[in-house]
């Protein structure tokens, strides 16, 4: 099988997935939780509508209200400019409206702005550095790798990999926001984290096979990206699905405060196989072969001048 | 070296101690075989078994007006008194920690009435002066209080050199009633009681004499400078040593946090049983095998839990730190299909099963180690950064990872080992490998 050949392929459907969320990104952004931009979230028993909480919502004041179910609850979203004593009565005035009309309040959490700042600023902050020491970690861990790539070229393309599934799944999350209010929140982050994490242990993984091939030296490197790729492919499509039938299982069965991590767990997870196996070592070729032509020519036209110099 | 055998009892040995300790009835097991009867749980986070999170900030600008070690002593007085509005009884499970500059995170679990909690925290401290008549216990409240106080500071008694508050009244009214209510108390050979937020800070003592210039002292029996300083800023304040705002709340309510805890557990079983179905068919005894050594991986990865309640590094459960749980089961799995995947591929190319073994082993090392140290790093930065929800994912993730290398090197080794030893293990069906795959 020579997945390597159809390289092109790979691409244009990495591009395909990427490509909606990507736009969605950049021309609707995120849709922030309270945890990013502050304000209130008052999860309650049972579905409420717009007209349960009206007349509160007016003689509070409170802003920008939106009503979401989740599972068998509904979460008012609101933002409540007075001071903290007269939030806390004010939460507790609609508290009280709700139960009685029977919607008892489950959980409630408000986000003050300096809190929401510190959480954006330190979410913003571990993405950064989460990439930055994972490249350090690979071109360490590949430092002995042989000849024609180096360890800095392996660390980088694990990256562009990372990259695609990251984006894939914030892009993913922005259509979301879009079409179905859904917010990010510090789980949301955390499972890009995840994915991150996951998505190099998987190009690792293929890589590991790539460097001792390359030190056995048969074949074209084009030759022995394909023979490691397929060499591994078994373990990375079944550690992949115990992983994913593990989640499915979270997903189906487990919390509702959960599902939206799990799911974006489960894309992120089937992107960064996707990506070690089609995006990242196919690029490694991409590379080299460019390399090579590169430095083709350029030896052609030294020899060139060679001849042509005056004996 | 270990010979196999030591090592296989010993895995066993430590597969039944933690099967016992992971047991949710632990305690009642000990007490059968004649152990004290000791209840380890699992600690679980506010999400799970329902409570508040409250986040408070010092003003702003009030913190700015002290100087850089008077705000440190605030800082640490104010999570004293937090830490006594919000646990007067100290029997409750609350936490109290200082987080960054000016803020204080107060952990509830299975608070009753946050907004109670929430008032009791920012409520003003009250300093009371009590009077004791001779021979009653029954302290009665005085006309004094906190609000005849202008001024509090911790001093030296030049006589004993302990610790004490002075105290300097208000002038006119305030010191007219301080002078009467020590006059009284002196001639009548009573004893004064001053109490700060229901705590004694001095007495019952007599008065030697009656105080009319409006100058007291409280020799509370001070630890040292910082603990009477701290109360002279309580008693300055009015209040909490600094003015605070609530920042930030989270407030789960418990039925919630025990849907959450049995959903959890329902989908770790499920996630388990689906895992171990898919290891046995595609692995056969290898794979269960594999699925052995993941029993023992969930069970040490329990009791670890289990224990480190027992200490002040509690790993606490969250709802995200579930997910990091079943996401590191997955972890675990992929050792040994790394390791398994390796030793087919040796087994088809002709090597013997004891050499396609140590291969398998020895070539996967490589991949295992580097994959987990990456999800390690990320693990470690997200425990930096991470706000609480993500922490509790971080650690069970990464002490996952951590057990899951030690299970797959070590116990997945040894049986594997064991089995090439016998006739069912040197056969390539045993592996989900076709005869004809393996060169005879």
């Amino acid at each position: 099988m020579n997945l390597i050949g159809r390289r092109k392929l790979w691409y244009a459907v990495s591009l395909l997935i990427i490509i909606p969320g990507t736009i969605s990104l950049v021309m609707f952004g995120l849709r922030l939780g309270i945890e990013f931009k502050g304000g209130q979230n008052l999860e309650v028993k049972g579905q409420i509508s717009q007209s349960d909480i009206q007349d509160k919502i007016g003689s509070l004041g409170l802003k920008d209200v939106s009503i979401v179910s989740s599972g068998a609850n509904s979460v008012v979203r609101y933002r409540d400019e007075a001071q903290p004593k007269v939030q806390q009565s004010n939460h507790q005035a609609l508290t009280k409206d709700l139960a009685a009309k029977g919607h008892p309040e489950v959980s409630f959490e408000t986000v003050g702005p300096s809190v929401s700042r510190d959480i954006t600023r330190n979410a913003l902050l571990s993405v950064a550095l989460a990439s930055v020491a994972i490249v350090l970690y690979i071109a360490f861990a590949f430092r002995n790798i042989p000849p024609p790539m180096t360890s800095w070229q392996f660390g980088l393309v694990a990256i562009v990999a990372m990259l695609h599934d990251a984006l894939l799944l914030i892009g993913l999350f922005s259509i979301l926001g879009v079409m179905a209010g859904i917010e990010i929140d510090s789980l949301f982050i955390t499972a890009v984290l995840t994915v991150i994490g996951f998505s190099v242990h998987d190009t690792i993984v293929v890589f590991d096979r790539i460097r001792e091939n390359l030190r056995r030296e048969r074949g074209s490197f084009e030759e022995i990206v394909n023979t490691s790729i397929l060499e591994t492919l078994a373990r990375s499509l079944n550690t992949s699905l115990t992983v994913l039938l593990a989640l499915l299982a979270l997903y189906l069965v487990g919390g509702e405060s959960i599902k939206l991590f799990v799911l974006a767990l489960i894309v992120g997870i089937a992107s960064g196989t996707y990506s070690s196996i089609l995006t990242a070592s196919p690029l490694l070729v991409t590379w080299h072969n460019w390399q090579q032509k590169r430095a083709l020519p350029s030896k052609l036209t030294k020899n060139q001048n060679l001849k042509s110099e005056p004996s | 070296m270990m010979s196999l055998r030591v090592k296989f009892w010993l895995i066993l040995l430590l597969a039944v101690v933690t099967a016992v300790l992971a047991y949710p009835k632990e305690g009642q097991l000990l007490q059968k075989i004649g152990l004290k009867n000791t209840n380890l749980s699992v600690k679980q986070g506010l999400d799970l078994q329902g409570g508040a999170e409250l986040v408070f900030q010092a003003k702003d600008g009030e913190l700015k007006k002290l100087t850089k070690t008077e705000r440190e002593t605030a800082m640490t007085s104010l999570i004293d008194v937090i830490q006594k509005r919000a646990n007067p009884s100290g029997t409750a499970e609350v936490t109290v920690q200082r987080q960054g500059s000016d803020r204080v995170i107060v952990d509830l679990p299975g608070v009753a009435d946050v907004n109670e909690a929430i008032n009791q925290i920012g409520r003003t401290a009250n300093l009371m002066f009590l009077e004791l008549a001779p021979g009653s216990n029954q302290p009665v409240q005085t006309n004094v209080t906190g609000k005849d106080v202008s001024r509090a500071d911790p001093d030296f008694d030049p006589q004993t050199g302990r610790p004490i508050v002075s105290l300097k009244m208000k002038g006119g009214q305030s010191t007219t009633k301080f002078g009467q209510l020590t006059t009284r108390i002196n001639q009548q050979n009573g004893q004064l009681v001053t109490l700060l937020d229901d705590q004694i800070v001095f007495g019952p003592a007599t008065v030697s004499q009656a105080i009319t210039d409006g100058n007291a002292q409280l020799s509370g029996n001070f630890k040292d400078i910082e603990a009477a300083r701290s109360i002279a800023q309580q008693i300055n304040a009015g209040a909490l040593p600094i003015p605070i705002d609530l920042v930030q709340q989270r407030s789960v309510g418990p039925s919630l946090g025990k849907e959450s805890v049995a959903k959890s557990l329902l989908a770790g079983v499920i996630g388990l049983i689906v895992v171990a179905i898919f290891m046995v068919a595609y692995y056969r005894t290898a794979g269960f095998l594999a699925v052995l050594a993941l029993i023992i991986y969930t069970l040490i990865t329990l009791t670890v839990y289990k224990l480190t309640a027992l200490t002040p590094y509690a790993i606490v459960l969250t709802l995200a730190g579930t997910a990091g749980f079943i996401l590191s089961i997955g972890m675990a799995v992929d050792a040994n299909i790394l390791i398994f995947e390796r030793m087919k591929e040796e087994l088809r190319s002709g090597k013997s099963f004891v050499a396609a073994t140590e291969a398998g082993f020895d070539r996967a090392w490589t991949s295992i180690r580097d994959s987990n140290a990456a999800t390690l790093i990320t693990c470690v930065i997200l425990y930096l950064f991470g706000a609480t929800i993500i922490k509790g994912f971080a650690v069970t993730l990464g002490i996952g990872v951590l057990i899951s290398l030690f299970t797959s090197v070590v116990i997945s080794r040894t049986f594997l080992r064991l089995f090439i030893r016998t006739s069912l293990g040197r056969r390539p069906s045993a592996y989900g490998l076709k005869s004809s795959e393996v060169a005879a």
